[in-house]
């Protein structure tokens, strides 16, 4: 069954983009990220103007990121305090951000800058944490007990100013390294099209050192603030919202999302991150060797104005 | 770097009348079978005919051009450069003058029909669009010549504009028929519009051409209008009228269907 998108103005399969939805709504689930750098390719592929593909998508992390923080928020698995401080450093960078890539998209430079930041972000990150993972794992295969971070207290962690409770997270840490990550995670998020998730878990865990348990909520619920500023920056600014394909794809994500939110107690945190460890490397390379590959026409229509 | 550019000489307004008609010359009288396209959940294109007569009192043969030009609208292109092992995109450059569809229907190739001033100064044809880059233009002084008109882009012009016209038609926005006007009776002809789903919404302007002895005698404009309609309107009128309320809207619909969601999820 097709339907007609009225801002994005082409026509597509509707129980495919519900099915993606759930597709996608289910990984964000499981791993705690929005999986917008998953599902941006895929509407692209499918012919949306890629301006549309990411302000839609961002609405669709909103509602599955919702749906699932929910559910881990009865499992008292969301540290409020933590997620507020880092969506208030995250709505400053989305603002930022969203500034930063209408300058790129003028300049003609967005592409380019879109493809960097996946190959160094996404790759980078990816292939930290599969190798820390995959170390856990086989520790676990041995028997052996998991590896205690050398050191416990980072002085630039505990030696800043302005240091606060955290009980969820059982921290008492500096609130400067959560603004700042949060800021940083902004400007990405609003540059890449992303919640910024997959930036959020690997930081919270190595750097921040919070506890695991908490981590997959408090990054779905930092996500959700960022998503809906961004959302409605997008609408605002850009017009580039388009509720009917948001609409689709937040159908099927609520419901992928809570069937990955039950799912993942089911894993070991280890596995599930050498898994999110793979896709997210994965998704880096392909995005970023498309910088090297000689495109088959030496022309292209720029995003931004007109088509 | 400057150089001179090829800038192909403007052509003056798109639909000139044909030159005034002769005692023996032949009329042509079209319509279209729909005038309003309306663009609603379920569009996926839309084909529309054109039907039409020639009258012709002599027994010269004539010839027939259906030109379909949607609303104009700029267009931003970037080339691809190799820089490092790496494929980088070039400063953008804006052209002007693209119509967002273009379509000829004719009853033999272009060529056949007229000469090449001819269907440039009617603006018939993709190779006489006229497409241009203004930001790009600049005057020189040059061999004491004064106000010497000059493209950034150089030698390059032209591949640039056919790489416009050469996108278009890969995305099925411009095309050409060499045979899309075929005669159902004597003298009576039809032409097939094929509207892809991208072809943009606004005003259209048909234009059905008579080509006698290589000449244009007769022309008629027929406007063809794509709207949105419905849900469809309503939705794309909201987003542009109050994009603030919208955006707000849209959060607050994913919020609620989270929630909802989340709390089915728990009773079952």
């Amino acid at each position: 069954m097709d339907l007609y998108l009225p801002i994005a103005e082409v026509s597509v399969n509707a129980p495919l983009l519900v099915a993606l939805g759930a597709l996608v709504g289910f990984i964000s689930g499981v791993f705690g990220i929005g999986g917008g750098f998953l599902m941006a390719p895929v509407l692209v592929f499918m012919g949306v103007p890629p301006t549309v593909a990411v302000a839609s998508q961002a609405n669709h992390v909103v509602a599955s990121s919702a749906s699932s923080v929910v559910t881990y928020s009865r499992m008292k698995a969301v540290d409020w305090r933590m997620g507020g401080i880092m969506a208030g450093g995250g709505m400053v960078g989305a603002v930022l951000g969203v500034e930063i890539f209408r300058i790129l998209r003028l300049l003609g430079q967005a592409d380019l800058v879109v493809a960097v930041s996946y190959l160094l972000f996404l790759g980078v990150i990816g292939s930290l944490m599969l190798v820390e993972s995959l170390q856990a794992v086989l520790r676990r295969r041995r028997g052996e007990p998991p590896r205690r971070l050398k050191v416990r207290h980072p002085k630039w962690l505990y030696g800043l100013p302005f240091r606060m409770r955290f009980p969820r997270s059982r921290l008492y840490i500096s609130v400067l390294p959560p603004i700042g990550l949060g800021v940083a995670v902004g400007v990405l998020s609003a540059i890449m099209g992303v919640g910024g998730g997959f930036i959020l878990v690997p930081a919270m865990v190595y750097l921040l050192r919070m506890r695991a348990s908490v981590v997959v909520g408090t990054s779905l619920f930092q996500i959700i603030v960022t998503t809906a500023v961004t959302t409605v920056l997008q609408a605002g600014r850009n017009q580039t919202v388009d509720i009917l394909l948001s609409g689709l794809l937040l159908f099927g994500g609520v419901v992928g999302a809570q069937l990955g939110a039950r799912a993942s107690n089911r894993f070991r945190p280890d596995s599930l991150r050498a898994v999110l460890a793979l896709i997210v490397l994965l998704v880096g390379l392909q995005m970023g060797l498309g910088l090297f590959v000689p495109p088959a026409d030496p022309f292209a229509f720029a995003a931004g104005m007109g088509r | 770097m400057i150089a001179p550019a090829a800038l192909p000489p403007a052509p003056p307004a798109a639909v000139s009348t044909p030159s005034r008609p002769g005692p023996g010359d032949a009329v042509v009288s079209a319509a279209l079978t729909e005038t309003r396209v309306e663009v609603t959940s379920g569009y996926h294109g839309a084909r529309i005919v054109l039907y039409g007569a020639v009258f012709n009192p002599s027994t010269r043969p004539t010839d027939v051009v259906v030109v379909v030009r949607g609303p104009e609208r700029p267009i931003r292109l970037v080339r691809k450069l190799r820089v490092a092992g790496v494929w980088l995109n070039s400063r953008p450059v804006v052209f002007e003058g693209a119509p967002g569809f273009y379509m000829t229907a004719s009853t033999r190739p272009l060529p056949e029909i007229a000469g090449f001033g001819v269907l440039r100064r009617a603006g018939i044809g993709v190779d006489h669009l006229r497409i241009e880059a203004p930001e790009e233009r600049h005057t020189v002084t040059r061999y004491g010549i004064r106000d010497v008109v000059v493209s950034r882009l150089g030698a390059d012009y032209l591949d640039w504009r056919r790489a416009v016209i050469r996108l278009m038609e890969k995305s099925d926005l411009y095309k050409a028929d060499t045979n899309g006007v075929r005669y159902v009776d004597r003298n009576l002809f039809r032409a097939d519009v094929d509207l892809p789903t991208e072809a943009p919404t606004g005003r259209y302007e048909t234009e059905v051409w008579l080509f006698q002895d290589g000449r244009p005698v007769s022309v008629k404009v027929r406007p063809l209008t794509v709207a949105k309609v419905g849900i469809e309107r309503r939705i794309y009128d909201f987003a542009h009228v109050a994009p603030w309320l919208y955006g707000l809207l849209c959060v607050g619909l994913a919020l609620v269907s989270g929630w909802i969601a989340s709390a089915l999820f728990r009773r079952s």
